[in-house]
Protein backbone atom coordinates (compact mmCIF):
# COMPACT_ATOMS: atom_id res chain seq x y z
CA UNK A 1 0.00 0.00 0.00
CA UNK A 2 3.27 2.20 0.70
CA UNK A 3 4.53 1.69 -2.83
CA UNK A 4 0.96 2.50 -4.58
CA UNK A 5 0.75 5.67 -2.79
CA UNK A 6 4.76 6.24 -3.34
CA UNK A 7 3.75 5.55 -7.12
CA UNK A 8 1.23 7.92 -7.38
CA UNK A 9 2.73 10.70 -5.29
CA UNK A 10 5.71 10.87 -8.00
CA UNK A 11 2.76 10.38 -11.00
CA UNK A 12 1.18 13.48 -9.40
CA UNK A 13 4.36 15.28 -9.29
CA UNK A 14 5.33 14.42 -12.51
CA UNK A 15 1.77 15.64 -14.02
CA UNK A 16 2.24 18.90 -11.78
CA UNK A 17 3.95 22.32 -13.75
CA UNK A 18 7.18 22.56 -13.03
CA UNK A 19 7.91 26.16 -11.95
CA UNK A 20 10.95 27.48 -13.66
CA UNK A 21 10.35 31.03 -13.38
CA UNK A 22 7.41 32.90 -11.52
CA UNK A 23 8.17 35.72 -13.88
CA UNK A 24 5.99 37.43 -15.70
CA UNK A 25 4.75 35.55 -19.38
CA UNK A 26 5.74 38.24 -21.38
CA UNK A 27 9.42 39.02 -20.05
CA UNK A 28 10.66 35.59 -20.68
CA UNK A 29 11.33 36.12 -24.22
CA UNK A 30 9.21 33.43 -25.87
CA UNK A 31 8.41 35.68 -28.67
CA UNK A 32 4.96 36.06 -29.52
CA UNK A 33 2.64 34.84 -27.14
CA UNK A 34 -1.13 33.65 -27.20
CA UNK A 35 -3.07 32.82 -24.46
CA UNK A 36 -5.35 29.76 -23.85
CA UNK A 37 -7.62 28.53 -21.74
CA UNK A 38 -8.57 24.62 -21.82
CA UNK A 39 -10.14 21.36 -20.66
CA UNK A 40 -7.42 19.45 -18.79
CA UNK A 41 -8.48 16.50 -21.20
CA UNK A 42 -6.78 18.65 -23.74
CA UNK A 43 -3.39 18.70 -21.81
CA UNK A 44 -1.55 16.23 -23.90
CA UNK A 45 -2.82 18.02 -27.11
CA UNK A 46 -1.83 21.40 -25.68
CA UNK A 47 2.08 20.44 -24.41
CA UNK A 48 2.49 18.31 -27.80
CA UNK A 49 1.22 21.00 -30.18
CA UNK A 50 3.07 23.91 -27.68
CA UNK A 51 6.19 22.06 -28.52
CA UNK A 52 5.51 22.16 -31.93
CA UNK A 53 4.60 25.40 -32.56
CA UNK A 54 7.73 26.90 -30.60
CA UNK A 55 9.79 25.21 -33.92
CA UNK A 56 7.59 26.22 -36.31
CA UNK A 57 9.25 28.00 -38.62
CA UNK A 58 6.93 30.12 -40.78
CA UNK A 59 5.45 31.15 -37.80
CA UNK A 60 6.89 30.79 -34.16
CA UNK A 61 4.34 31.02 -31.40
CA UNK A 62 4.47 30.33 -27.49
CA UNK A 63 1.32 28.55 -26.26
CA UNK A 64 0.38 29.75 -23.05
CA UNK A 65 -2.25 27.87 -21.42
CA UNK A 66 -4.19 26.75 -18.24
CA UNK A 67 -6.59 24.25 -17.81
CA UNK A 68 -9.96 24.46 -16.17
CA UNK A 69 -13.51 23.18 -16.49
CA UNK A 70 -14.74 23.19 -20.07
CA UNK A 71 -17.94 25.45 -18.63
CA UNK A 72 -15.37 28.09 -17.06
CA UNK A 73 -14.07 28.54 -20.18
CA UNK A 74 -16.88 29.20 -21.94
CA UNK A 75 -17.90 31.72 -19.67
CA UNK A 76 -14.65 33.05 -19.76
CA UNK A 77 -14.04 34.13 -23.21
CA UNK A 78 -18.37 34.48 -23.88
CA UNK A 79 -18.04 37.13 -20.80
CA UNK A 80 -14.83 38.51 -21.89
CA UNK A 81 -13.48 37.80 -18.41
CA UNK A 82 -9.36 38.36 -17.99
CA UNK A 83 -7.32 35.79 -16.47
CA UNK A 84 -6.50 37.60 -13.31
CA UNK A 85 -2.58 39.12 -13.04
CA UNK A 86 0.02 36.54 -11.52
CA UNK A 87 -2.01 33.35 -12.49
CA UNK A 88 0.25 30.61 -13.01
CA UNK A 89 0.05 29.45 -16.86
CA UNK A 90 2.11 26.63 -18.57
CA UNK A 91 3.90 26.50 -21.55
CA UNK A 92 6.63 24.23 -23.25
CA UNK A 93 10.47 24.97 -23.87
CA UNK A 94 11.57 25.14 -27.42
CA UNK A 95 14.09 22.73 -28.73
CA UNK A 96 16.82 25.17 -28.08
CA UNK A 97 15.80 25.79 -24.12
CA UNK A 98 15.33 22.25 -23.56
CA UNK A 99 16.09 19.65 -26.31
CA UNK A 100 15.28 16.39 -24.16
CA UNK A 101 12.06 17.61 -22.90
CA UNK A 102 8.95 15.44 -24.45
CA UNK A 103 5.30 15.66 -23.51
CA UNK A 104 5.79 13.15 -20.48
CA UNK A 105 7.91 16.32 -19.06
CA UNK A 106 6.40 18.89 -16.43
CA UNK A 107 5.30 21.74 -18.17
CA UNK A 108 7.18 25.49 -17.65
CA UNK A 109 5.23 28.37 -15.81
CA UNK A 110 4.89 31.63 -16.05
CA UNK A 111 2.63 34.41 -14.40
CA UNK A 112 -0.23 36.48 -16.55
CA UNK A 113 1.60 40.11 -15.87
CA UNK A 114 0.81 42.94 -13.82
CA UNK A 115 -2.49 44.98 -14.98
CA UNK A 116 -5.52 43.89 -15.67
CA UNK A 117 -5.23 40.61 -16.49
CA UNK A 118 -5.37 38.54 -20.20
CA UNK A 119 -8.71 37.66 -21.47
CA UNK A 120 -7.91 33.94 -23.42
CA UNK A 121 -7.47 34.25 -27.09
CA UNK A 122 -8.20 30.73 -27.49
CA UNK A 123 -10.54 28.78 -25.26
CA UNK A 124 -11.56 25.49 -25.50
CA UNK A 125 -14.74 23.27 -24.10
CA UNK A 126 -14.47 19.29 -24.92
CA UNK A 127 -18.29 18.96 -25.49
CA UNK A 128 -21.09 20.57 -27.19
CA UNK A 129 -21.10 24.48 -25.42
CA UNK A 130 -25.03 23.99 -25.71
CA UNK A 131 -24.42 21.33 -22.83
CA UNK A 132 -23.29 23.89 -20.72
CA UNK A 133 -25.75 26.14 -18.31
CA UNK A 134 -24.52 29.54 -20.64
CA UNK A 135 -23.15 27.99 -24.00
CA UNK A 136 -26.55 27.52 -25.66
CA UNK A 137 -25.76 30.71 -27.65
CA UNK A 138 -22.81 32.37 -28.90
CA UNK A 139 -22.05 35.58 -28.56
CA UNK A 140 -21.06 37.61 -31.69
CA UNK A 141 -17.33 38.32 -30.57
CA UNK A 142 -16.42 34.91 -30.48
CA UNK A 143 -16.16 32.29 -33.10
CA UNK A 144 -16.48 28.66 -32.62
CA UNK A 145 -15.21 25.95 -34.61
CA UNK A 146 -15.71 22.09 -33.86
CA UNK A 147 -11.99 19.82 -33.79
CA UNK A 148 -11.58 16.47 -32.94
CA UNK A 149 -13.62 13.86 -31.08
CA UNK A 150 -12.84 13.52 -27.34
CA UNK A 151 -14.05 10.36 -26.19
CA UNK A 152 -15.33 9.76 -21.97
CA UNK A 153 -14.64 6.72 -20.09
CA UNK A 154 -15.27 4.57 -17.31
CA UNK A 155 -12.41 2.95 -15.43
CA UNK A 156 -11.32 1.29 -12.59
CA UNK A 157 -8.33 -0.10 -11.00
CA UNK A 158 -6.22 -2.41 -12.50
CA UNK A 159 -6.90 -5.05 -9.88
CA UNK A 160 -10.87 -4.76 -10.23
CA UNK A 161 -12.61 -7.40 -12.10
CA UNK A 162 -15.34 -5.84 -13.72
CA UNK A 163 -15.25 -5.61 -17.69
CA UNK A 164 -18.15 -3.92 -18.65
CA UNK A 165 -21.42 -1.58 -17.58
CA UNK A 166 -24.77 -0.73 -18.94
CA UNK A 167 -26.36 2.57 -19.20
CA UNK A 168 -28.86 1.42 -16.60
CA UNK A 169 -25.99 -0.24 -14.47
CA UNK A 170 -23.98 3.30 -14.88
CA UNK A 171 -27.62 5.38 -14.63
CA UNK A 172 -28.62 3.24 -10.46
CA UNK A 173 -24.77 3.69 -10.00
CA UNK A 174 -24.43 7.79 -10.56
CA UNK A 175 -28.02 8.49 -10.11
CA UNK A 176 -28.89 6.93 -6.76
CA UNK A 177 -25.80 6.00 -5.55
CA UNK A 178 -25.55 3.30 -3.20
CA UNK A 179 -29.58 3.21 -2.61
CA UNK A 180 -28.70 2.12 -6.77
CA UNK A 181 -27.95 -1.64 -4.97
CA UNK A 182 -25.85 -2.21 -8.31
CA UNK A 183 -23.20 -4.73 -7.62
CA UNK A 184 -20.23 -4.02 -7.29
CA UNK A 185 -20.18 -0.06 -7.47
CA UNK A 186 -22.67 0.14 -4.51
CA UNK A 187 -19.88 2.37 -2.39
CA UNK A 188 -20.74 6.29 -3.00
CA UNK A 189 -16.77 6.80 -1.58
CA UNK A 190 -15.56 4.67 -4.43
CA UNK A 191 -17.37 6.33 -7.68
CA UNK A 192 -14.81 9.14 -8.67
CA UNK A 193 -16.66 11.65 -10.52
CA UNK A 194 -15.68 15.14 -11.50
CA UNK A 195 -16.80 18.79 -10.82
CA UNK A 196 -20.06 19.88 -12.32
CA UNK A 197 -18.69 21.95 -15.03
CA UNK A 198 -16.66 19.69 -16.34
CA UNK A 199 -17.43 18.27 -19.74
CA UNK A 200 -16.27 14.38 -18.51
CA UNK A 201 -19.14 14.62 -15.94
CA UNK A 202 -21.48 16.51 -18.48
CA UNK A 203 -20.59 14.20 -21.82
CA UNK A 204 -21.88 11.39 -19.44
CA UNK A 205 -24.38 13.10 -17.65
CA UNK A 206 -25.92 13.07 -21.03
CA UNK A 207 -25.24 9.66 -21.88
CA UNK A 208 -26.77 8.00 -19.27
CA UNK A 209 -29.35 10.14 -18.37
CA UNK A 210 -28.63 11.66 -15.34
CA UNK A 211 -28.27 15.68 -15.01
CA UNK A 212 -25.41 17.13 -13.23
CA UNK A 213 -26.58 17.59 -10.10
CA UNK A 214 -28.22 14.66 -10.18
CA UNK A 215 -24.85 12.43 -9.83
CA UNK A 216 -23.66 10.34 -6.43
CA UNK A 217 -20.09 10.28 -5.75
CA UNK A 218 -16.64 11.81 -4.34
CA UNK A 219 -15.99 14.90 -6.96
CA UNK A 220 -12.38 15.46 -7.50
CA UNK A 221 -11.73 19.30 -8.03
CA UNK A 222 -9.63 21.51 -9.18
CA UNK A 223 -7.64 21.83 -12.03
CA UNK A 224 -6.10 18.75 -11.77
CA UNK A 225 -9.47 16.66 -11.74
CA UNK A 226 -8.20 13.72 -13.86
CA UNK A 227 -5.51 13.46 -12.60
CA UNK A 228 -7.19 13.14 -8.83
CA UNK A 229 -9.62 10.36 -10.12
CA UNK A 230 -6.62 8.65 -11.41
CA UNK A 231 -4.76 8.47 -8.55
CA UNK A 232 -7.85 7.53 -6.30
CA UNK A 233 -8.70 4.74 -8.35
CA UNK A 234 -5.40 3.26 -8.85
CA UNK A 235 -4.91 3.63 -5.05
CA UNK A 236 -8.62 2.65 -4.07
CA UNK A 237 -8.39 -0.12 -0.97
CA UNK A 238 -11.30 -1.84 -2.61
CA UNK A 239 -10.92 -1.58 -6.19
CA UNK A 240 -13.48 -3.98 -7.18
CA UNK A 241 -15.91 -1.16 -5.71
CA UNK A 242 -14.04 1.83 -7.40
CA UNK A 243 -15.18 3.32 -10.63
CA UNK A 244 -14.12 6.52 -12.00
CA UNK A 245 -14.83 8.87 -15.12
CA UNK A 246 -12.19 9.65 -17.39
CA UNK A 247 -11.21 11.09 -21.03
CA UNK A 248 -10.43 8.65 -22.83
CA UNK A 249 -6.37 10.14 -23.56
CA UNK A 250 -5.85 10.07 -19.90
CA UNK A 251 -7.34 6.89 -19.34
CA UNK A 252 -4.87 5.52 -22.09
CA UNK A 253 -1.48 7.14 -20.35
CA UNK A 254 -2.90 5.22 -17.65
CA UNK A 255 -3.29 1.95 -18.90
CA UNK A 256 -0.64 0.03 -16.90
CA UNK A 257 -2.87 1.56 -13.21
CA UNK A 258 -6.55 1.18 -15.00
CA UNK A 259 -8.73 -0.72 -17.02
CA UNK A 260 -11.33 0.74 -18.91
CA UNK A 261 -14.84 -0.88 -19.01
CA UNK A 262 -16.89 -1.65 -22.44
CA UNK A 263 -19.91 0.63 -22.26
CA UNK A 264 -23.37 -0.92 -23.35
CA UNK A 265 -26.02 2.05 -24.33
CA UNK A 266 -29.40 2.09 -24.44
CA UNK A 267 -30.78 -0.02 -27.42
CA UNK A 268 -27.48 -1.62 -27.65
CA UNK A 269 -26.94 -5.46 -28.01
CA UNK A 270 -23.40 -5.85 -26.47
CA UNK A 271 -20.80 -3.69 -24.96
CA UNK A 272 -17.77 -1.92 -26.57
CA UNK A 273 -14.47 -0.33 -25.70
CA UNK A 274 -13.54 2.64 -27.58
CA UNK A 275 -10.87 0.92 -29.28
CA UNK A 276 -11.67 -2.24 -31.73
CA UNK A 277 -10.28 -4.66 -28.40
CA UNK A 278 -9.20 -4.00 -24.28
CA UNK A 279 -5.76 -3.60 -25.57
CA UNK A 280 -5.85 -1.79 -29.18
CA UNK A 281 -5.44 1.85 -29.61
CA UNK A 282 -7.72 2.38 -32.16
CA UNK A 283 -10.83 4.10 -31.28
CA UNK A 284 -12.59 2.31 -33.30
CA UNK A 285 -15.68 2.18 -32.18
CA UNK A 286 -15.85 5.87 -31.49
CA UNK A 287 -14.95 6.23 -35.03
CA UNK A 288 -17.90 3.71 -36.74
CA UNK A 289 -20.53 4.49 -33.75
CA UNK A 290 -20.07 1.27 -31.29
CA UNK A 291 -18.84 3.20 -28.69
CA UNK A 292 -21.51 6.64 -28.08
CA UNK A 293 -19.77 8.29 -25.53
CA UNK A 294 -17.84 11.15 -27.38
CA UNK A 295 -18.09 14.83 -27.77
CA UNK A 296 -16.16 16.98 -30.33
CA UNK A 297 -13.69 19.36 -28.72
CA UNK A 298 -14.90 23.16 -29.35
CA UNK A 299 -12.31 25.51 -30.19
CA UNK A 300 -13.35 29.31 -29.71
CA UNK A 301 -11.34 32.66 -30.49
CA UNK A 302 -12.63 36.53 -30.25
CA UNK A 303 -13.66 38.30 -33.20
CA UNK A 304 -14.96 41.82 -34.41
CA UNK A 305 -16.78 40.59 -37.30
CA UNK A 306 -15.52 38.11 -39.21
CA UNK A 307 -11.67 39.15 -38.57
CA UNK A 308 -10.32 37.35 -35.92
CA UNK A 309 -8.73 39.78 -33.45
CA UNK A 310 -5.81 37.82 -32.76
CA UNK A 311 -4.12 36.59 -36.10
CA UNK A 312 -2.58 33.91 -34.30
CA UNK A 313 -4.95 32.49 -32.16
CA UNK A 314 -7.08 32.29 -35.23
CA UNK A 315 -3.70 30.23 -36.95
CA UNK A 316 -3.96 27.93 -33.83
CA UNK A 317 -7.70 27.75 -34.04
CA UNK A 318 -7.60 26.48 -37.59
CA UNK A 319 -4.45 24.15 -36.53
CA UNK A 320 -6.69 22.05 -34.17
CA UNK A 321 -9.78 21.97 -36.32
CA UNK A 322 -8.12 20.68 -39.34
CA UNK A 323 -9.48 23.95 -41.72
CA UNK A 324 -9.08 23.06 -45.01
CA UNK A 325 -6.06 25.77 -45.67
CA UNK A 326 -3.88 27.01 -42.40
CA UNK A 327 -1.42 29.64 -43.88
CA UNK A 328 1.81 29.31 -43.51
CA UNK A 329 1.58 25.75 -43.96
CA UNK A 330 3.24 24.60 -40.77
CA UNK A 331 6.51 22.66 -40.40
CA UNK A 332 4.59 19.24 -38.53
CA UNK A 333 1.69 16.95 -38.78
CA UNK A 334 -1.06 18.36 -37.39
CA UNK A 335 -2.78 14.84 -37.54
CA UNK A 336 -0.47 13.51 -35.74
CA UNK A 337 -0.18 15.52 -32.99
CA UNK A 338 -4.25 15.42 -32.96
CA UNK A 339 -3.81 11.99 -32.71
CA UNK A 340 -0.93 11.74 -30.34
CA UNK A 341 -3.01 14.08 -27.97
CA UNK A 342 -5.47 11.25 -27.45
CA UNK A 343 -8.05 12.45 -29.68
CA UNK A 344 -9.92 11.39 -33.05
CA UNK A 345 -9.64 13.91 -35.95
CA UNK A 346 -12.79 14.88 -37.35
CA UNK A 347 -11.65 13.37 -40.97
CA UNK A 348 -11.21 9.94 -39.36
CA UNK A 349 -15.08 9.89 -38.15
CA UNK A 350 -17.36 7.34 -39.99
CA UNK A 351 -20.56 9.02 -37.42
CA UNK A 352 -21.72 12.63 -36.29
CA UNK A 353 -24.74 13.99 -33.96
CA UNK A 354 -25.52 17.54 -33.33
CA UNK A 355 -25.65 18.24 -29.40
CA UNK A 356 -24.24 15.89 -26.46
CA UNK A 357 -25.39 12.98 -26.06
CA UNK A 358 -27.71 12.75 -29.02
CA UNK A 359 -28.07 10.20 -31.48
CA UNK A 360 -25.62 9.10 -33.84
CA UNK A 361 -25.80 9.78 -37.89
CA UNK A 362 -23.62 8.86 -40.97
CA UNK A 363 -21.06 11.01 -41.58
CA UNK A 364 -18.45 11.09 -44.77
CA UNK A 365 -16.01 13.75 -44.32
CA UNK A 366 -15.10 15.56 -47.21
CA UNK A 367 -11.35 14.24 -47.60
CA UNK A 368 -11.18 11.63 -45.20
CA UNK A 369 -7.93 10.50 -43.34
CA UNK A 370 -8.93 6.81 -42.11
CA UNK A 371 -5.99 4.92 -43.46
CA UNK A 372 -3.43 7.74 -42.16
CA UNK A 373 -5.22 7.93 -38.71
CA UNK A 374 -4.93 3.69 -37.99
CA UNK A 375 -1.04 4.06 -39.57
CA UNK A 376 -0.93 6.48 -36.79
CA UNK A 377 -2.34 4.34 -34.16
CA UNK A 378 -1.42 1.66 -35.20
CA UNK A 379 -1.25 -0.65 -38.37
CA UNK A 380 -3.73 -0.23 -41.44
CA UNK A 381 -5.11 -2.84 -44.01
CA UNK A 382 -5.36 0.42 -46.50
CA UNK A 383 -3.16 0.46 -49.57
CA UNK A 384 0.01 2.48 -49.87
CA UNK A 385 0.77 4.85 -53.17
CA UNK A 386 3.01 7.85 -54.08
CA UNK A 387 3.46 9.74 -56.92
CA UNK A 388 4.40 6.84 -58.77
CA UNK A 389 2.00 4.27 -57.65
CA UNK A 390 -1.38 5.20 -57.65
CA UNK A 391 -4.39 4.05 -56.36
CA UNK A 392 -6.15 0.81 -57.82
CA UNK A 393 -9.25 2.32 -55.82
CA UNK A 394 -9.94 4.95 -53.59
CA UNK A 395 -7.82 8.35 -53.57
CA UNK A 396 -4.22 9.02 -52.90
CA UNK A 397 -3.75 11.12 -50.33
CA UNK A 398 -0.90 11.33 -47.52
CA UNK A 399 0.45 8.20 -49.24
CA UNK A 400 -2.67 5.91 -48.17
CA UNK A 401 -5.18 5.11 -50.39
CA UNK A 402 -8.51 7.02 -48.60
CA UNK A 403 -11.73 6.02 -49.69
CA UNK A 404 -13.22 8.88 -52.13
CA UNK B 1 -5.05 -8.68 -15.79
CA UNK B 2 -5.47 -7.81 -19.28
CA UNK B 3 -4.70 -10.73 -20.73
CA UNK B 4 -7.09 -12.65 -18.00
CA UNK B 5 -9.72 -10.14 -19.65
CA UNK B 6 -8.20 -10.34 -23.67
CA UNK B 7 -9.11 -14.54 -23.03
CA UNK B 8 -12.37 -13.85 -21.39
CA UNK B 9 -14.14 -11.79 -24.33
CA UNK B 10 -12.40 -13.68 -26.99
CA UNK B 11 -14.86 -16.45 -27.13
CA UNK B 12 -17.24 -14.38 -27.28
CA UNK B 13 -16.09 -12.18 -29.71
CA UNK B 14 -15.73 -15.71 -32.05
CA UNK B 15 -19.08 -16.52 -30.84
CA UNK B 16 -20.51 -13.73 -31.39
CA UNK B 17 -19.38 -11.34 -33.81
CA UNK B 18 -20.46 -11.13 -37.65
CA UNK B 19 -18.07 -9.53 -40.08
CA UNK B 20 -17.98 -6.51 -41.61
CA UNK B 21 -18.99 -8.35 -44.64
CA UNK B 22 -22.08 -9.10 -43.43
CA UNK B 23 -21.55 -12.84 -44.32
CA UNK B 24 -23.03 -14.78 -41.80
CA UNK B 25 -25.16 -11.94 -40.17
CA UNK B 26 -28.36 -12.32 -38.69
CA UNK B 27 -29.26 -9.16 -40.55
CA UNK B 28 -33.31 -7.96 -40.27
CA UNK B 29 -33.09 -4.41 -39.66
CA UNK B 30 -36.28 -3.15 -38.17
CA UNK B 31 -37.12 -6.90 -37.27
CA UNK B 32 -35.02 -7.07 -34.01
CA UNK B 33 -36.32 -5.88 -30.91
CA UNK B 34 -33.87 -3.61 -29.17
CA UNK B 35 -33.41 -4.97 -24.94
CA UNK B 36 -33.87 -2.54 -22.45
CA UNK B 37 -31.53 -4.92 -20.83
CA UNK B 38 -29.21 -7.57 -21.85
CA UNK B 39 -31.10 -11.04 -21.71
CA UNK B 40 -29.47 -13.63 -23.81
CA UNK B 41 -26.60 -12.54 -25.87
CA UNK B 42 -28.03 -11.11 -29.76
CA UNK B 43 -25.66 -11.73 -32.60
CA UNK B 44 -27.96 -10.12 -34.40
CA UNK B 45 -26.20 -7.40 -36.04
CA UNK B 46 -26.77 -4.58 -39.73
CA UNK B 47 -24.42 -4.64 -42.38
CA UNK B 48 -25.72 -1.62 -43.94
CA UNK B 49 -27.02 0.75 -40.71
CA UNK B 50 -28.80 4.27 -41.38
CA UNK B 51 -30.48 4.88 -38.31
CA UNK B 52 -28.92 5.28 -35.01
CA UNK B 53 -30.59 1.82 -33.53
CA UNK B 54 -28.56 -0.06 -36.71
CA UNK B 55 -25.27 2.29 -36.04
CA UNK B 56 -24.93 0.92 -32.64
CA UNK B 57 -26.11 -2.48 -33.39
CA UNK B 58 -24.04 -2.77 -37.00
CA UNK B 59 -22.04 -5.43 -37.24
CA UNK B 60 -18.30 -5.47 -36.49
CA UNK B 61 -15.36 -7.44 -35.93
CA UNK B 62 -14.70 -5.05 -32.75
CA UNK B 63 -14.86 -7.15 -29.45
CA UNK B 64 -18.06 -7.06 -27.76
CA UNK B 65 -18.97 -7.58 -24.28
CA UNK B 66 -22.25 -9.42 -23.14
CA UNK B 67 -23.28 -8.49 -19.83
CA UNK B 68 -26.43 -10.23 -18.19
CA UNK B 69 -27.13 -7.16 -16.09
CA UNK B 70 -30.70 -7.20 -13.45
CA UNK B 71 -30.30 -4.21 -11.64
CA UNK B 72 -32.61 -4.37 -8.81
CA UNK B 73 -34.49 -0.94 -9.24
CA UNK B 74 -35.19 -2.07 -13.09
CA UNK B 75 -38.91 -1.67 -13.27
CA UNK B 76 -40.68 -5.38 -15.01
CA UNK B 77 -41.19 -3.72 -18.60
CA UNK B 78 -37.14 -2.85 -18.48
CA UNK B 79 -37.58 1.00 -17.64
CA UNK B 80 -35.98 2.67 -15.09
CA UNK B 81 -37.43 4.94 -12.32
CA UNK B 82 -37.27 8.16 -11.97
CA UNK B 83 -33.95 9.93 -10.35
CA UNK B 84 -34.18 10.53 -6.70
Amino acid sequence: MTRLFAIGALVFALAVPRAASAADCDTLGLGTLVYAQVGDTQSNLMKRLGRALRGNTARPLTLVFRTSPSCVNIDQIFLQTPIPAATVMQYVPSTTEDAGWTPASPTLTCTIPAGAGVVPDVANSALFNSACPNGGTTPAHVKTTNGATQAYVFAVPEASTQTAITFEEAYFVFGFGTAGMVTPWNDEAQLFIRALTTSTLLAWAANISVPGPKWKGAQQTGTMGSSLVVSRLASSTSPEKAIGILGAEVYDNERNRLNVLAYRAKGQYAAYYPDSTATSRDKKNVRDGHYTVWSPTVWMDRVNGATPLNADARYIVDLLTSAPTVTPAPNFDMLGIITAGGLVPVCAMRVQRSFEGGPLSLYTPPAGCTCKYERLVDTTSCATCSPTQACTTGVCRDGFCEAP
Amino acid sequence: MKIHRLLFALPLVFAAACGDDGKGAIDAPGTVDAPSDAGPPDASCFTNPTTYNEIINACTTAQKVFKDSHPPLLMPDGLVPPLP
